[in-house]
Order: structure tokens, then sequence, then C-alpha cells
């Protein structure tokens, strides 16, 4: 039997009450690419920073060419040779791409001081070994999304002798040309013995590049094999735990939508990108799909006017020609934005005053809210939303992300809105809140709402957006209804390569 | 020609700023005849000194995206010490230096592993240290007190031509930093840690010895401005720093380094202190109530700062 590269050993991690991990058994060998497949908040993030050391485990231990390990410092595990490329970027805007590609690492002179003749040079020869066409004196700040991923593939693999390397999905941002070339380097990586931890929502990649997968669902593997002996269809059940008709209700019939609510032309975010026009009608969910940075948030932002914009947005007929949040909330048009912790809740106000705190008033003289009155209309959101919270008085910060969710899109609803936009609704929800919002959104939907839904998650968009607008590079590239609705049409479009405009290649 | 802008972090706010001491030398050549002299600038640069060091140190910290407010009770208790040990010959001057170097470098470190390792806000720890410090100094003395030998007095008000002795060590230890914060290892660490504190981490940087380091540096040159203000007053005044900790911020942000760290560097903050400092003295020749001279010293803070948030949003 072949020695694992490095190994979790029935590996668990709780934050307080909540067990994001348990038991978890997972093996990683030289030469081969294991994909980690889960949902959002399933547990896969948790796991890599448990095998890399920035977190301690609760239970079980970490094993690295064998041996039992702990590392209390990411820094341990990268002198081992342990290269991560993180989800969230780790390069510094601040400093130049060569300065990143080596930070910590600086080639020095014989006086100990940074060598930035070879500095630069070391970066140039890395790139290219990479493939990579990007200065090394280029800032990274200056670059694209795209590019900035690059360098942190290109500083992961700095020094020769990395053994294991973690991909936490590094093509969420790569057009499908970048991506490409993202595979040539791995297929390299693992003719010289590397052992790959691949992240991905994407499937078919997977299933291209991957020799091994570990599916987790709620902490625990559900299942862990080499890839031939599984489908598309068997990963998507081992991951969500149930068949796509239990998660989304059904849609509403074709041509059951009403008369336009919401109608949106020409609208210009900012200056030079390209205008986008878009309508939403009562009793219909509309999708805003596209990659992160294709401008959907942009977008969104702008409608409800908490962003500058140019362009004709008519609300029930009428136009708004001085669009901004408070107007569009008297007009009956609001918004759930995509970070619920830094502009939804006050995550330290108990669950009570988190759900009134947009209405304080309802159902009492606004002058004076009687004691426990607040108490008493949050009640409401056991019976309405399934919120599970054993007191209101809590601080929102002691329930789980599902249900933090699910009192902001209560509260949203206090205000009894006519059209409502939101911004990954489901962002580090688990499966049972997610169907839960999901049912709500329908229903809300049936009773005569307009919802406009951005989503980075295709599955989300596909089972349950009647309809669907893909955007790419701050355009709108197309429209989607009823059976075109797939997730193979969003990524054809949504990657499609365009002329992105790489800033930092032509640095001198 | 990139490098030159790389190595000194040269910005266009820089040029707004270099705008506007010409123009202040413009307005005090034309109020006095007395302006554009060698004494006049001797003097200015006098005016100089302490600030600038103090200034220093508050953009090393700043950069790290720290904050070091002990300024004010750090230099009245080191002054103090300073002038209590000095005495009047060589040999006590040279311990009064060691030792002031030494309780500089040991308040930076504590402050440094209070914020690191015990992870109180940098703004809380340096002010507790700040209070507890200026009540130690009034411990010692009431009232100015102690003495400096004439030596070391006749140092900081000597002079090589119109440019003070201290002023060549000020510059000096400008272009120490600048090589310090471009070509060594540390100085790569101070711009990533205040960028980004998680994406130093998950690089593998030590961002708590980084910060240790940045607090102790600072107390080594906040030493250093303690003995030269002993110096020029001859004696140990234990309310010296009081109002340091607010004036060293303002040619920090007025230099283009940014509040929240990792961007700029000392060159922005010798500009401003330039800067500030002929302002103050082309008002004085306006005869300007110094209360002015606050006033539009918070004027251009903030004018300042909004140029800044102007360009981030554009």
């Amino acid at each position: 039997m072949v020695q694992p590269v490095l190994a979790a050993r029935s590996l668990s991690k709780n934050f307080g009450p909540n067990e994001v991990l348990q038991g978890i058994e997972f093996e990683i060998f030289s030469g081969r690419a294991v994909a980690l497949c889960g949902e959002n908040g399933a547990g896969k993030s948790t796991l890599i920073k448990l095998l890399t050391g920035l977190y301690a485990p609760s239970a079980g231990h970490v094993e690295f060419m064998g041996e039992k390990v702990v590392w209390s410092d990411p820094r341990q595990s990268l002198a081992a040779g342990i290269a991560v490329v993180h989800q969230e970027f780790s390069v510094l805007g601040a400093l130049t791409v060569a300065e990143n590609i080596f930070l910590g690492d600086e080639p020095l002179t014989r006086f100990g001081l940074i060598d930035r003749r070879r500095l630069t040079c070391n970066a140039r020869v890395r790139l290219d070994n990479l493939g990579i066409t990007l200065s090394p004196d280029a800032l990274v700040e200056t670059l694209s999304v795209a590019d900035k991923q690059m360098v942190e593939i290109a500083k992961a693999l700095r020094s020769e002798d990395e053994k294991v390397l973690i991909l936490d999905e590094p093509t969420a941002v790569l057009s499908q040309n970048e991506t490409t070339h993202l595979f040539r380097i791995i297929a390299g990586l693992r003719e010289q013995g590397i052992g790959l931890i691949y992240v991905s929502h994407r499937l078919d990649e997977i299933f291209e590049i991957c020799t091994d997968i570990t599916v987790i669902k709620d902490g625990v593997v559900t299942t862990s094999g080499p890839i031939g002996g599984y489908t598309h269809d068997s990963v998507v059940s081992a991951m969500v735990g149930r068949e796509m008709g239990e998660l989304f209700p059904p849609k509403a019939a074709v041509g059951a939508a009403g008369t336009v609510v919401l109608k949106v032309e020409d609208l210009v975010v900012a200056p030079g990108v390209p205008s986008a026009s878009l309508s939403v009608r009562e009793g219909e969910i509309v999708g805003l799909a596209g990659l992160v940075g294709s401008g959907r948030t942009e977008l969104a932002r702008a409608i409800y006017g908490a962003d500058p914009s140019s362009g004709t947005v008519t609300l029930f007929g009428e136009p708004m020609p001085w669009r901004s949040p408070s107007g569009c909330i008297d007009a009956g048009m609001l918004m759930l934005t995509e970070s619920r912790k830094d502009d939804g809740l006050f995550m330290e106000t108990s669950v009570a005053r988190n759900f009134t705190a947009t209405t304080p008033g309802h159902g009492a003289h606004p002058a004076a809210v009687p004691p426990g009155h607040e108490e008493r209309r949050a009640v409401l959101l056991k019976e309405r939303m399934g919120v599970a919270v054993d007191h209101v008085g809590l601080p929102i910060s002691a329930l789980s992300g599902g249900n933090q969710q699910k009192v902001l899109i209560a509260r949203l609803l206090e205000n009894r809105p006519k059209l409502l936009i939101l911004d990954e609704p489901t962002r580090g929800v688990d499966m049972g809140a997610k169907a839960e919002i999901y049912r709500t959104l329908r229903h809300l939907a049936a009773e005569g709402m307009a919802l406009l839904v951005i989503s980075s998650e295709l599955i989300e968009v596909v089972g349950l957006c009647d309809r669907v607008y893909v955007m790419r590079d701050g355009e709108i590239a197309t429209e989607l209804t009823g059976e075109t609705i797939t997730e193979e049409r969003i990524m054809t479009v949504a990657a499609a390569e365009t002329a992105t405009h790489r800033g930092g290649t032509h640095h001198a | 020609m990139h490098d030159v802008i790389r190595a000194t972090r040269a910005q266009p706010v820089h040029l707004v700023v270099l705008a506007l001491i010409a123009v202040v030398l413009l307005i005090g050549i034309n109020t006095s005849d007395r302006f554009a002299t060698p004494l006049n600038f001797a003097n200015v640069q006098d005016q100089i000194v302490a600030l600038a060091i103090v200034s220093l140190a508050q953009t090393i910290v700043i950069l790290s995206g720290g904050i070091d407010l002990s300024y004010a009770g750090a230099l009245s208790l080191l002054s103090v010490v300073f002038a209590a040990i000095a005495g009047d010959s060589a040999g006590t001057l040279a311990l009064a230096l060691l030792a002031v170097l030494v309780l500089g470098a040991l308040i930076g470190l504590v402050n440094g592993m209070v914020v690191a390792y015990v992870g109180v806000h940098p703004l809380i720890t340096t002010l507790g240290t700040s209070t507890i410090l200026a009540g130690a100094a009034l411990l010692i003395t009431r009232r100015p007190s102690g003495s400096v030998p004439l030596l070391f007095e006749d140092f900081t008000y000597g002079r090589l031509g119109v440019m003070p002795f201290c002023m060549m060590i000020v510059i000096g230890l400008y272009l120490l930093a600048g090589f310090m914060l471009w070509r060594t290892r540390l100085g790569t660490r101070i711009y990533a840690v205040g960028d980004n504190e998680q994406a130093a981490a998950v690089s593998g940087l030590p961002v708590r010895r980084t910060k240790v380091a940045v607090y102790a540096l600072s107390g080594l040159l906040c030493s250093l401005a303690a003995a030269y203000m002993a110096g020029r007053f001859g004696v140990g005044d234990p309310r010296a720093g009081v109002g340091f900790d607010l004036k060293s911020i303002t040619p920090v942000i007025v230099g283009g380094t940014l509040l929240a760290g990792g961007k700029g560097g000392v060159l922005g903050t010798a500009l401003a202190v330039i800067l500030l400092a002929l302002l103050a003295n082309v008002l004085n020749f306006l005869n300007v109530s110094s209360f002015y001279q606050w006033i539009a010293e918070g004027l251009i803070i903030i004018a300042a700062v909004s140029l800044l948030v102007g360009k981030g949003r554009s």
C-alpha cells in the first residue's frame, strides 16, 4: 500500500456549539489529483485550513509523509511543501507581481538585503515556466481578477520542492482559455509527482483533471473513491443529499407572469461600461447569472440607487429619475445585499431587534414602542419563516448562517415589498435552510411579488429561476427562458472569451 | 525611472504637496525680507527636527496597519530620564543616551507585544501606555528639572552653514528608513502586514514579530527625539511630549500614507513636515495668531484626506 503524502485522520472541528467537521478521513497521494466536493458551507474550506495549520483540530490529527504532525501556523505547512491557492486572494495590491510571488522568501544579497534584480529575474522565470504573460514589475492592484489569480498560482508554486498543491476554486474567475491553460499546468505538476487537492463546483472540470473524489456534506464524508466509479448525477446527489426536485419547488407555468413591475433601460453603471436593459414581471423569479466580477452586483446596486448611474428605471410604469435606496423602499423595491454581516445584520443585537430594525413601530404607537412588543412580533419569525431559535432575545450571532438569512428576508418582508432584489440569497447557508428559502421565494412569487435573484450557484439559477439574464464583462450577454436555462448554456455564455483588458501586461 | 518611483514610493499627491510648498515660499518671500534668509531657514529646520523624527516613526507604524499614540507620554518620560542622568560630563551623557535608547525600545516592545500577542487594538494599547508614561514622568518631577552637558546643548544648537547638525541626522534617518522599507525583508513585511494581515499570514509571514519590530523601532526613534528635546531645553520637561501623539500623525496623512496601512512612504512624510513648518513660519511673519495656525493645519489634514479618498473612488 502506497503511503499518502498528506492525510486527515478522524479530523473534527467545532466552532462553539457548531460542529463544522466530524471524523473526516481524507488522503492525498503523490501524482494524483483528488477533487474535494461539497455545497457551500459543507466544510471544505475548514478542512483545508485544518490541513495547513491555519486552524487547530478539535479532535483527530493530520498526517504528513506517514507521520503525525501538529502545525500551529501556516508557515510550518508551507515549509513542509504544502502550497495553497486561496479562494480569497492572498495577493497584496500595493506590491508588484514579483514582490507578491516571493513574499517572505525574497532572494537576498550577501549583506542580507533584498536582491531586487534577482527578485524580478526569478519572478520572470517562474512566470515564463507557467506560461503566464505578466510583467513582474506591474502593481497587483492594477491587474484584472483573472491575472491576480495567476499571480496567486505563481506564488503558491514559487519553490521547486512542493509536495502538495491545494487549489480552492481556482477557475471561479477564469475564462475558458485561462482555465485550459491552468489545466495544462496542473497536468505537468502531477507528472512531477505533486499531490493535488482540487476544490471546485464545476463537475466537468473535476471529471477532466481529477483521479479521485471525496464528497463532504454537512461536515462528514459522504463518499470517496477513484473518480471512475462516479457520474455527474451520483456526485450531485452525494453533495446535495437529495434530488433536485426535493430542493426546488416547481416553477411557475409559462406565461403566468403578470404585468411588468420593473423596467430598466440603457442603464450605464460607470463610464466605459456597456449599458444594460432588463425587466421583471409580477409573479416571476428572474435570475442574474455570471462569473464573479461580471458586474451583477454593480448593476443591482445601480438599479436600487445605492450607486450613481445613468439610464432610466421604471417601476410600475412610473419613471424614477432620482434613485436612492430610501426612495426605492418607499416605492416598494427592496434589496438583500450579498454580505449579511457587513451590510445587513447587527451581529451583537438580539434576533428580535434585528427583525424589527427597519420597521420598529409596526402595530404600536411610533413614538413609544412598548416593552415586549419587538419580542411578540418576532414570534412571527418562527411561524412564517421557520427560524430555529430558542429565544428571540439572543444575539443574532448565535444563529446559523441559514437562520440569520431567514431573519433578514423576514425583515425585508415586513416592509411589504412588491419587488425584491436578492444578491446571493443562500450564500453560506446549509441545504435544509436553502430549500426553505427557495420555497419562501417561490411562495412570494406565487402571491404576485416580482423577484430578481443574483446567484453564483448554477444549480440555484437553474432550479429556481423562470427567466435568466447572463452577464459577462459588465453587459447582459444573453437572456434564457424555460427549457433553455441549463448550467451548460449559462457557463458557455458567461465564460466565453472576450477582449478582456489585461492590465499590467504592457508595462515596461 | 520606474525603480526610482518604486523605491521612493512617489505618488501624485507628492506633487500637490510640492506645489503647496512653492506657494507658501512665494507668499513668504512677498511678505517679509527676513523670510528668505539663511537665518530664517535654519530656524525653520530647528522647528522641524523633533516632529520629523516622531513622524518618521509614526509613518512606519501606520504603514504596518497600526498607530502609535504613546509619544505624548513616552517623549515626556524619556526626556526627564535623559536630563536626570546626563549630568555634565561626556561619560554621563553616553550613559543617558544608552538609558533612553533602551527604555524607548522597551516601551515599544511592550506596545508591540500587547498589540501583536494580546490582540488589543493599537489605539487603545498606545493610549494606555501613553497615560502610564505621562504619569511616571510627573512622578519623577513636577517641573522641568535635571540638566544636560553643555557640549550636548551646543550640539543641538550647532549648525554647519545653513543646516543644523541634527537636521543632517534627521535626513540620515529618513534615508535609512526608506532603504529599510525598500531593500529589507522587514520592509516588505511591513507593507504586506499593513495591506492585508490575513493574506500576509497565509503567505507565511511572521505577522506578530513584524508588529513587535515596528513598535520597537518606533520607541527607539522616540528616544532620539526625546534626547534632542532635552538638549534644546537644557532640562527634562515632564510635559515635553504633550500634543505629539496627534501632531505626529498629521504629516503622515498629508504625505499620502494610507491611515489603514500598506501604502505610502517616508518621502511624503518628509515633504509634509517641510510644508507644515514653512506654513507656520509664514503665518508668523504675517502676524497671524497661532490659533489660526491650528485651524489651517486642520483644514490641510481634511483636504489631504479628501484628495486621497476622491482619488480612490475614480
